[in-house]
């Protein structure tokens, strides 16, 4: 498969996906990773130009799941009890900017670009935005997530009740 | 000026709704406690070397931390003298300078003037660089690798203002021989509510957890029914001097997963040789406390976090949260125990998220011009605290809102100052 092919593969993918995250069905986004994943989100640092480094050993993530614990997040929705959540927020993902970053024989590294709107009750509307640095790996299914580093624009931030 | 003391009723044991969302009282509280108060700066290993900085904020103002050219640890507020602009604009770093980027005023790390682009043309040599130097927070103290800084100079030691509490502080800071280090990255998010709604609840509301924090137990992250220590011992809060304030409890070791498991058996060896027995007695628990005005700590299963709820208007708080960790801590446990707060306390923390949200629903609440007549209860315990031998402070086993009543009290008598 040429990139061209894959990127728009990779958009319709992710428009599904983003469905899926804006329709309540997390199981079904949670069926999407691997077990080992990693869906993580280093904390933004404002220093010298390009002195920004992700990989500094123990940097603090605002959120660091591996399938298991993504799944705890999952699934404390569903407990009726998880209160920042209820009566549930309404989201809305919106994904573009498609690249394909590397290409190897089962796997491939995809760049996306998003904006994410979150309204609460009363006017609590939220945007997040940035950037999303995925690994995916082709199964017999489909594509499995490996990892998902999210890279978001914002420095402060706000406190983090959806997925990405 | 107001009398804002009538607003905590020490009888009744109350406070008033005002005193989380009158922007009157949020005023005064910048002078009275954020100008007077000792406030958390940063953390030692932040700063190891010399010209090494990080900014941060005490109260609303901007201030730079730094460690001088002869090892000293300084507070500077982060602005020029000449017009007010930052001098230092990132998060951290090293540096021999801090130059304003707007008209190019500099200062060394010891907040002297350095240069002054055209002194001789435009000034005439006529400026005292010696009197216009960066604006320094006269005390800077710290406590096991915890470094605060205070503007009243007339103000009593950082040792004297945790008293007591040093006692329990030092349980985390002390457990071990090497001392703790904090991890590199700042949480920095923002939470509706007033910022003394987390302090308060940090200085001893364990109350809630049942309640608001049930969702991690329904999924298997707490033991279902939590079987508990030994009260008065192991199992209580504590309501020490200056308004700080504690809670402990004892960790069943069978709830806890085998890796965290070894490495605080290990920490309990290690205290006892470096702590009095009656503190290594209490390392391995859950522990949550306060240092009035608005930092606070929390830890368990080698996991710990600290962190300041900085005020940002009557209704909303900006958090600052660092992890902290034993120097001598093997790299697989940095790991664990900073997933660890990435998933329970931070910005997506499945503990932290429910706070913010009833913190928020708190200040929209009270502001009601009904609601607000109606003063809030503090009564929880009071009459039932005890003195032991053993720790300092006034204690009682969970629940009790002793401590937290206590942080009050000491609000009151802060803000009734002249």
């Amino acid at each position: 498969m040429n990139s061209f092919d894959l990127r728009q593969e990779f958009e319709e993918f992710f428009i599904k996906e983003a469905w899926l995250l804006d329709n309540d069905k997390y199981d079904e986004w949670l069926d999407l990773f691997d077990d080992d994943t990693r869906y993580w989100a280093p904390v933004r640092e404002n220093l010298d130009r390009g002195n920004e480094n992700f990989a500094k050993p123990h940097l603090l993530s605002h959120f660091d799941d591996n399938k298991m614990t993504l799944g705890f997040r999952v699934k404390r929705l569903a407990t009726g009890y998880a209160h920042a959540e209820e009566p549930p927020s309404r989201t809305r993902h919106f994904v573009s900017n498609v690249q394909i970053l590397e290409k190897e024989t089962d796997r491939v590294r995809v760049e996306s670009n998003f904006i994410v709107f979150r309204g609460r009750p009363g006017k609590d509307e939220t945007f997040f935005v940035g950037v999303r640095r995925d690994w995916w790996r082709k199964d017999p299914t489909g594509w499995i997530n490996e990892e998902r580093m999210v890279i978001f624009d914002h420095d402060v931030i706000e406190s983090i009740t959806i997925f990405f | 000026m107001s009398d804002f003391t009538s607003l905590v009723d020490l009888k009744n044991k109350t406070v008033h709704p005002r005193v989380f969302v009158d922007p009157e009282i949020y005023k005064a509280e910048q002078e009275k406690l954020f100008g007077r108060c000792w406030l958390f700066i940063g953390h030692e290993s932040q700063v190891p070397n010399q010209g090494d900085y990080v900014t941060t904020y005490m109260g609303e103002e901007p201030v730079i931390f730094v460690k001088d050219r002869s090892d000293r640890l300084r507070v500077f507020l982060n602005s020029c003298r000449h017009r007010g602009v930052k001098v230092c604009r990132k998060d951290h770093g090293n540096t021999k300078i801090f130059t304003c980027p707007y008209h190019g005023w500099s200062y060394n790390t010891e907040g002297g003037l350095q240069g002054v682009p055209q002194i001789r043309e435009a000034y005439h040599n006529d400026l005292d660089k010696d009197k216009w130097g960066l604006i320094e927070v006269p005390r800077v103290e710290s406590h096991y690798g915890l470094v605060f800084a205070c503007f009243d100079e007339e103000s009593q030691s950082l040792t004297e203002y945790l008293g007591s509490f040093a006692f329990y502080l030092d349980l985390i800071l002390r457990r071990s021989k090497g001392g703790t280090v904090s991890t590199p990255g700042t949480h920095r998010w923002r939470m509706p509510g007033n910022w003394k709604l987390a302090s308060e609840q940090f200085a001893g509301d364990n109350y809630h957890a049942d309640t608001l924090h049930r969702s991690p137990n329904l999924i298997g992250l707490g033991p279902d029914e939590y079987r508990g220590g030994t009260p008065w011992d192991t199992d209580f809060e504590a309501k020490c001097s200056n308004g700080h304030g504690w809670i402990n409890f004892h960790l069943p070791s069978e709830d806890i997963p085998p890796v965290q498991a070894e490495y605080m058996k290990q920490l309990e060896k290690e205290a006892q040789e470096v702590l009095p027995p009656r503190q290594a007695a209490l390392i391995n628990g859950v522990q949550v406390g306060t240092i009035f005005p608005n930092f606070s700590i929390l830890g368990f299963l080698g996991f710990t976090t600290i962190r300041v709820w900085h005020p940002r208007g009557p209704k909303e708080m900006e958090v600052w949260s660092w992890g902290l960790i034993e120097r001598d801590a093997p790299p697989e446990i940095v790991e664990i125990t900073r997933k660890m707060q990435c998933l329970t306390f931070s910005p997506s923390g499945i503990f932290e998220q429910d706070d913010g949200c009833v913190w928020g629903e708190i200040t929209d609440t009270l502001s009601g011009q009904n609601r607000i007549n109606y003063p809030l209860n503090y009564q929880m315990g009071a009459g039932h605290g005890k003195e032991l031998a053993d720790k300092p402070g006034l204690l009682h086993p969970p629940s009790t809102e002793i401590g937290v009543f206590g942080y009050h009290e000491h609000w009151r008598e802060m803000m009734g100052r002249k």
